[in-house]
């Protein structure tokens, strides 16, 4: 794969890192955002590989990719909202009904 | 003797009180329940009737042809050539005993008719006693009729179910089930000498069968032709010596019978004095080829009777219970007759084996009649001058215990002194033993004579004696016709017709090994001695019993305060009598407690040492839930971690790292 | 098969495992300083490697080492900061740098729409939540981290994993930026004219568009579905005497039948 080996790296950095964040971090909305994060890497990933086969498919499904950040982003803040006024409280260890 | 007569003839003698036990037990407790002894009585005086039928068969036998043995059928089969049978040995020995057992067994079923009620009505459990009584006899007969050690055994170990389910008959009395369960483990003791002893002989010989066994015996020779070591056969004697031991009170297993007494007053007349501790002479007497094949074997069953007889009359003068003293007696008179087969008289042991049945049941259902007479009391200390208010009692008490104690022309007399006279022959010193037992004998019984029936009364307040009805009357009187009158069959010159009946049975094995027989070996003789060397013997036996009877008179009926000063003179030695020479104790102290520790030890290895173990197995489970619970944690991220560990883990293993 | 630029690349890794392990927030004394040279130092042989093994020299290179910097330096600061605003705005700054690298790879339209939808709509809605749930002073969940060492671990190890398989391609000239010409639409509709939004419209005009319809499609609901999810239920205060409300399902005014 010619020439796009850096950016296929940097995108695995940056997937890495917003997971790391998104493992390691309590607060909702830091989450969400390492998953931001993620989805950045994947933008970098999929963009380099439309421009090694000389196609539009890899930015296209970029565009979509944002389209759909930008759903899951409004819909996770509307349940972290919801969550908030639960517990009142953004601490992720607060919801751990799946014990066992 | 035909063998189809014979055949029957066992068949109905074993039937017909297990059918009656057996009927007992089913129809007694819904239907018949007073009058459930007539099962009882009608099966045993079957057997009785069968057993005299027997008899004449075999007085009507020709002289080789005394002993037959029929088999019924094959019980075991190994397919190849070990058979065990079910065969009976029909011989002078058995028939004797079949009369014995059924005769007083007969008495005593009708006597028990009216012990077991109480103001005329059954006492609880009326049929359960007459079934097991039942159960008892046809244990008792399948024992003398078997014709191999399998069936011997088998009758052995029924008779000491049948006196463990009726010495605790009062289950409800500690004191009785704890009796109950000694007599049942102390004869196991012996009973398991006794199977050793039965497998070594199967081992060696190759057959249980009495005949092939004893015939291999005499000819030295074991089952695969080898010649037979002396060794061998005094240890298969001294196994079997073991069983007699257990079953015949000896010592030392000779601590259950004492205490056997808490059963009712029947069962101590039948089992523990007529019939089945005497199962252990029976069976020596039986396997007397086994035993004269080993002169140290009949020294140490000559020694053994001698001691037991002994030791069993010291104690004896100093109880105070009726029963206890009766108990200590037939200890003592079982150490007679085992004597008496170790010096190989076993004629004259069976002839007072015999007597000693009559006269002996004769005083434990007397001493029955005086206990309901008293109601239900047995202290010889609260009795006193009852010989006025229970003349019949009295009277055939008086006859039992003269024949006890050996008064001349009283049956006991007769068998006793023929025993010494063997024993003085072979080992002296044993007759001298036997001659002080002899005088401790006649002691003790009047010592219970005199205290119970004569004297003033000490009778205490409430208790109102009277005579018992003609259901227990009936058979004292005719026991005490057998305890004055069954001396007579077994004199004359040669012996009389008792031993000239029994003497081919016994002319192979004990008269021909004997050392005081005058005739050659294989030759049957009756040794003829001259006047002062047999009637000598009869005179000083005479003596001693008329010495014994007047120091009883002297130190319980006119001297009485004499008692208590020799108490008081030699308290230490009167302690000792007094608790039996402390042998409960020991074994206590030195076989039960030990017992019963290590019991506590497994219990002690069980809570710990094994449920230890299991919750250790069970806590890996638990241990295995405990960490993998750390996964189920609720957290969504700590699932978001095991999943990118996994997608880490596939991409290093299929994408190659 | 590793070849040494994986085993290189590993190293790297994980000495950008420490760095960002220290600077995740924990308890007690901070060591960001620390973690922050560790991590510089990572990114640094990071480029290194990448440099001498990767990359084939060029001018140009020099902008994605630029703005490949600001983009881990930041995203690794969007992860590892305590105050979330601050976090969010890294991560504006994650977009800007990603929309740079965007625009080196010849996808303009796709850079400024990520400027444009990520930093300008999606971030300002965090900042809002942000606020609306803001929870004066420094809570402890803001403090302390999910067990950061194994999930830097596994973070990492996957990190490399992916990274040491990309590795082993070889490398050459870089391809071009991906135009009309070079992006082979049928029936391309304007001639002669290239660019890389033109390109943008046609493909997702033409051989997209049913993709393009449906994402719309999931766009309205997702709106929607926020405006539900939002909705406080509100006691509903009547006056005395006013009229009970409609039973529910029932549209219009209750009309009597005859």
């Amino acid at each position: 794969m010619p020439g796009i080996v850096e950016y296929l790296i940097l995108g695995a950095v940056l997937f890495a890192l917003g997971l790391v964040g998104f493992m390691s971090r309590r607060n909702l909305i830091v989450i969400f955002l390492s998953t931001e994060v993620m989805f950045q890497g994947v933008v970098i990933n999929a963009v380099a590989y439309g421009r090694l086969h000389h196609h539009m498919e890899g930015q296209a499904f970029a565009l979509f990719l944002l389209a759909i950040a930008a759903v899951e982003a409004g819909l996770a803040l509307g349940l972290i909202m919801l969550l908030y006024r639960q517990r009142d409280s953004l601490d992720a260890e607060a919801w751990s009904l799946m014990r066992g | 003797m035909s063998v189809e007569t014979l055949t029957i003839c066992g068949i109905v003698i074993l039937l017909a009180p297990l059918a009656g036990a057996v009927l007992s037990g089913v129809l007694g407790p819904r239907l018949l329940r007073g009058s459930t002894h007539w099962l009882a009585i009608g099966g045993v005086g079957l057997a009785f009737i069968t057993s005299l039928v027997l008899m004449g068969q075999v007085r009507g036998a020709p002289p080789d042809g005394i002993s037959e043995t029929v088999s019924v059928y094959n019980w075991i089969t190994n397919g190849t050539d070990a058979v065990f049978r079910v065969e009976f040995l029909i011989d002078p020995l058995t028939a004797v005993m079949l009369i014995t057992v059924t005769g007083v067994s007969l008495l005593v079923v009708m006597y028990s008719r009216d012990y077991m009620r109480e103001h005329g009505k059954p006492e609880r459990g009326y049929e359960r006693f007459f079934a097991f009584l039942a159960l008892f006899v046809f244990s008792m007969c399948a024992l003398v009729l078997g014709g191999n050690f399998l069936l011997l055994y088998l009758g052995w170990e029924a008779v000491g179910l049948c006196s463990y389910l009726l010495i605790g008959f009062y289950y409800d009395r500690p004191a009785a089930a704890a009796a109950a369960k000694k007599a049942f483990l102390v004869n196991r003791v012996g009973d398991f000498g006794f199977g050793l002893g039965i497998l070594l002989i199967f081992l060696t010989f190759g057959t249980i069968e009495y005949g092939a066994v004893f015939h291999m015996v005499q000819e030295g020779v074991t089952g695969s032709g080898d010649p037979l070591a002396t060794g061998r056969v005094t240890t298969i004697a001294l196994l079997l010596l073991c069983g007699a031991c257990g079953k015949s009170a000896q010592l030392p297993l000779h601590v259950w019978l004492p205490d056997a007494m808490e059963g009712p007053s029947p069962v101590s007349a039948l089992i523990h004095a007529a019939t089945m501790v005497t199962a252990g002479i029976y069976m020596i007497a039986r396997c007397g080829a086994i035993f004269t094949a080993s002169p140290f074997a009949m020294t140490v069953v000559a020694v053994i009777g001698a001691v037991t007889a002994l030791f069993a009359a010291t104690i004896a003068i100093t109880q105070t219970d009726m029963k206890r003293i009766l108990a200590y007696s037939t200890v003592s008179q079982l150490g007679y007759m085992v004597l008496g087969v170790g010096v190989y008289a076993a004629d004259s042991a069976i002839f007072h084996l015999f007597t000693h049945a009559s006269f002996k049941a004769l005083l434990f259902l007397a001493a029955g009649s005086v206990m309901h007479a008293m109601g239900g009391i047995i202290d010889v200390r609260q009795f006193g001058g009852l010989r006025k208010v229970l003349p019949w009692t009295f009277a055939t008490f008086l006859a039992g215990s003269l024949a006890l104690a050996g008064f001349p022309l009283f049956s006991g007399f007769f068998s006793k002194d023929e025993i010494i006279h063997h024993a003085l022959m072979v080992h002296p010193i044993l007759g001298v033993v036997g001659l002080v037992t002899a005088l401790l004998t006649a002691f003790y019984t009047f010592r219970m004579v005199f205290l119970a029936f004569f004297g003033r009364q000490r009778v205490p307040e409430g208790v109102h004696p009277h005579e018992s009805g003609p259901w227990m009357l009936v058979p004292l009187v005719v026991l005490s016709i057998g305890a004055i009158g069954a001396g007579y069959v077994g004199i004359g010159a040669d012996g009389g017709v008792f031993h000239r009946f029994l003497t081919p049975v016994f002319a192979h094995t004990f008269a021909a090994h004997s050392p005081a027989s005058a005739g050659a070996h294989g030759v049957p003789v009756v040794e003829h001695v001259g006047f002062w060397a047999h009637y000598g013997l009869m005179i000083i036996s005479g003596a001693i019993a008329f010495v014994g009877i007047f120091a009883a008179y002297v130190l319980y009926l006119k001297e009485d305060w004499l008692p208590g000063l020799i108490r008081s003179i030699a308290p230490r030695a009167h302690r000792i009598l007094w608790n039996k020479y402390y042998v409960d104790e020991l074994y206590d102290a030195g076989l039960v407690e030990p017992a019963r520790q290590t019991g506590r030890v497994c219990v002690g290895l069980d809570d710990y040492l094994i449920d230890g173990l299991l919750w250790l197995i069970t806590a890996i489970p638990r241990a295995v839930g405990y960490l993998a619970r750390t996964y189920q944690s609720g957290m969504l991220q700590g699932y978001a971690l095991t999943m990118v560990v996994g997608i880490a883990i596939i991409v290093l293993l299929v994408f190659g790292a | 098969m590793t070849s040494v630029t994986a085993i290189l690349l590993y190293l790297v890794f994980a000495l950008g495992g420490v760095g960002v392990y220290l600077l995740l927030p924990k308890p007690g004394r901070s060591q960001v300083a620390a973690g922050a040279t560790v991590g510089a130092l990572a990114l640094v042989g990071l480029f290194v490697v990448l440099a001498t093994q990767v990359i084939v020299p060029d001018t140009a290179n020099v902008f994605f080492y630029l703005f490949a910097a600001i983009a881990v330096l930041a995203a690794s600061r969007v992860v590892t900061h305590p105050n979330p605003i601050y976090c969010a705005v890294y991560f504006v700054l994650v977009v800007i740098a990603v929309a740079a690298l965007l625009v080196l790879q010849g996808a303009e339209f796709l850079a400024v729409a990520l400027v444009m939808i990520y930093a300008g709509a999606i971030l300002v809605t965090y900042l809002f939540v942000i606020m609306l749930a803001h929870q004066g002073g420094s809570p402890v969940y803001d403090r302390r981290s999910r067990e950061p060492a194994w999930a830097v671990l596994a973070g990492f190890v996957l990190m490399a994993a992916i990274a040491g398989r990309a590795v082993d391609l070889p490398a050459s000239a870089s391809p071009e930026p991906v135009t009309v010409t070079t992006a082979g639409a049928e029936g391309s509709a304007v001639r002669g004219t290239e660019g890389n939004t033109i390109a943008m419209g046609e493909a997702i005009m033409t051989r997209y568009v049913v993709a393009l319809e449906i994402a719309g499609v999931l766009l309205l609901i997702a709106m929607v579905g926020a405006i539900a999810l939002s909705q406080k239920p509100v006691p509903i205060e009547r006056a005395p005497g006013a009229a009970k409300p409609k039973p529910l399902g029932q549209v219009g005014r209750e009309v009597e039948p005859f």
